[in-house]
C-alpha cells in the first residue's frame, strides 16, 4: 500500500512556502543588511551573510513556532551564519578582552577625550575622520564583542534579547558590551582627531 | 562581636569615598561599573555615590564623558542601505540556492 502522508498537492503546497518566505523578506531584508553591516563592516561580506540567514530562514520557517519575535529568530539565524562564516574564512581564535587592559595607567588616559563638543552626533559624524575611525574601530573588536554592540547599542535591543540570540545570559552581555564600549571610546580617543579636523572634512566633501 | 564588617567592601559595587581624597582604587572600580551608570541600571544610592565621587575626579569625569559620547555615536551610527535592484538579485541568488540544495 502506498503511504498516506499527503494532505495538500505539492505544488500548493510549495506556492505556499514561496509566499510565506517573501514576506519574511520582504519585511526584513533591510533590517538583517543593517545588521550584516554592521557585522561584517562591507558591502560584499554583508550581502553573503543576507543570503545565507534567508537561505536557513527558507528551511528553518516551516518549524519556526512564533516562541520569540520573528526579527530575534532572524537576528540568531545572523549570528550564527556570522560566526561560521568567520570560522570558515580565517579561523582565528576568538581574542578575549580583560577588564584590566581597560584601566587608564595615566592620567593623560584617563582624560583622552572624543571630539564632539557641543555637536549632535549625526554633526559629529560628518566628520570623516571620526565615522572611518569609529568603523574601524568596530570592526577591530572581537566578534563575539562586536555582536553584542551592534545588538545594543545600535539596534537598540534589550540585553535580555541580545542574550536570547547569542545563547548566553544577560549578565555575560552586559559584561561584553562594557567592554566593547571601553574599547571602542579607547581606539577613538587615542586617534587624537580634533575639532579643527572635524570643520575640515565637515565643510568640504570628499 | 566586633564590628569587623570592612570585609563587606570586597565585592560591594559601590565606592566609598566621601571627600576628595579618594585613592586611584575608587576610580578603578567606578570604571568597572560605568556602563551600568550610563545605562541607569544601578541602585540610586550607589548612583549619589557616583556622582559625588565625579565631583571630585576630573579624570572620571571626563573618562564617563568620553564612554558615553562612544555609545551616542555607535547609536546614530550611519548604516548604508540596499537598492531594490540588488533586494531583487539577492532574492532570486537565495531561491535558486534552495532549489540546488
Amino acid at each position: 500500500m502506498r503511504a498516506v502522508a499527503s494532505k495538500k498537492p505539492p505544488q500548493r503546497h510549495a506556492r505556499q512556502e514561496l509566499e510565506g518566505f517573501d514576506r519574511l523578506y520582504r519585511d526584513h531584508v533591510d533590517l538583517i543588511y543593517r545588521y550584516a553591516h554592521r557585522l561584517c563592516g562591507e558591502t560584499e561580506a554583508a550581502k553573503d551573510l543576507v543570503q545565507e540567514t534567508f537561505l536557513n530562514a527558507y528551511q528553518g520557517l516551516k518549524d519556526f513556532r512564533g516562541e520569540s519575535k520573528i526579527s530575534t529568530w532572524l537576528y540568531t539565524i545572523a549570528s550564527r551564519a556570522c560566526i561560521r562564516m568567520r570560522r570558515k574564512r580565517k579561523g582565528e581564535p576568538e581574542h578575549e578582552l580583560s577588564l584590566e587592559e581597560f584601566v587608564p595607567t595615566s592620567e593623560g588616559e584617563f582624560r583622552l577625550q572624543i571630539p564632539m563638543d557641543g555637536l549632535s552626533p549625526e554633526e559629529a559624524l560628518q566628520n570623516k575622520e571620526l565615522r572611518e575611525a569609529l568603523d574601524q574601530a568596530i570592526n577591530k573588536l572581537p566578534k563575539k564583542y562586536r555582536m553584542a554592540l551592534a545588538l545594543h547599542d545600535m539596534e537598540g535591543l534589550s540585553a535580555k534579547e541580545v542574550g536570547t540570540i547569542m545563547g548566553v545570559n544577560e549578565r555575560a552581555i552586559k559584561s561584553r558590551l562594557h567592554r566593547a564600549r571601553l574599547f571602542v571610546r579607547r581606539e577613538l580617543s587615542a586617534r587624537g582627531i580634533t575639532q579643527h579636523d572635524n570643520q575640515k572634512s565637515g565643510g568640504s566633501r570628499s | 562581636m566586633t564590628k569587623k564588617k570592612t570585609a563587606a567592601r570586597k565585592k560591594r559595587p559601590g565606592l566609598s569615598s566621601h571627600h576628595h581624597t579618594h585613592s586611584e582604587g575608587q576610580c578603578v572600580d567606578l570604571l568597572r561599573q560605568l556602563s551600568a551608570y550610563i545605562d541607569d541600571e544601578l541602585p540610586s544610592d550607589i548612583c549619589r555615590e557616583i556622582r559625588r565621587h565625579l565631583g571630585a575626579c576630573p579624570n572620571c569625569e571626563v573618562f564617563i564623558a568620553s564612554l558615553q559620547q562612544t555609545v551616542t555615536l555607535c547609536r546614530h551610527r550611519p548604516a548604508p542601505e540596499l537598492t531594490s535592484v540588488e533586494r531583487t538579485n539577492m532574492r532570486r541568488m537565495i531561491l535558486d540556492a534552495v532549489g540546488a540544495r
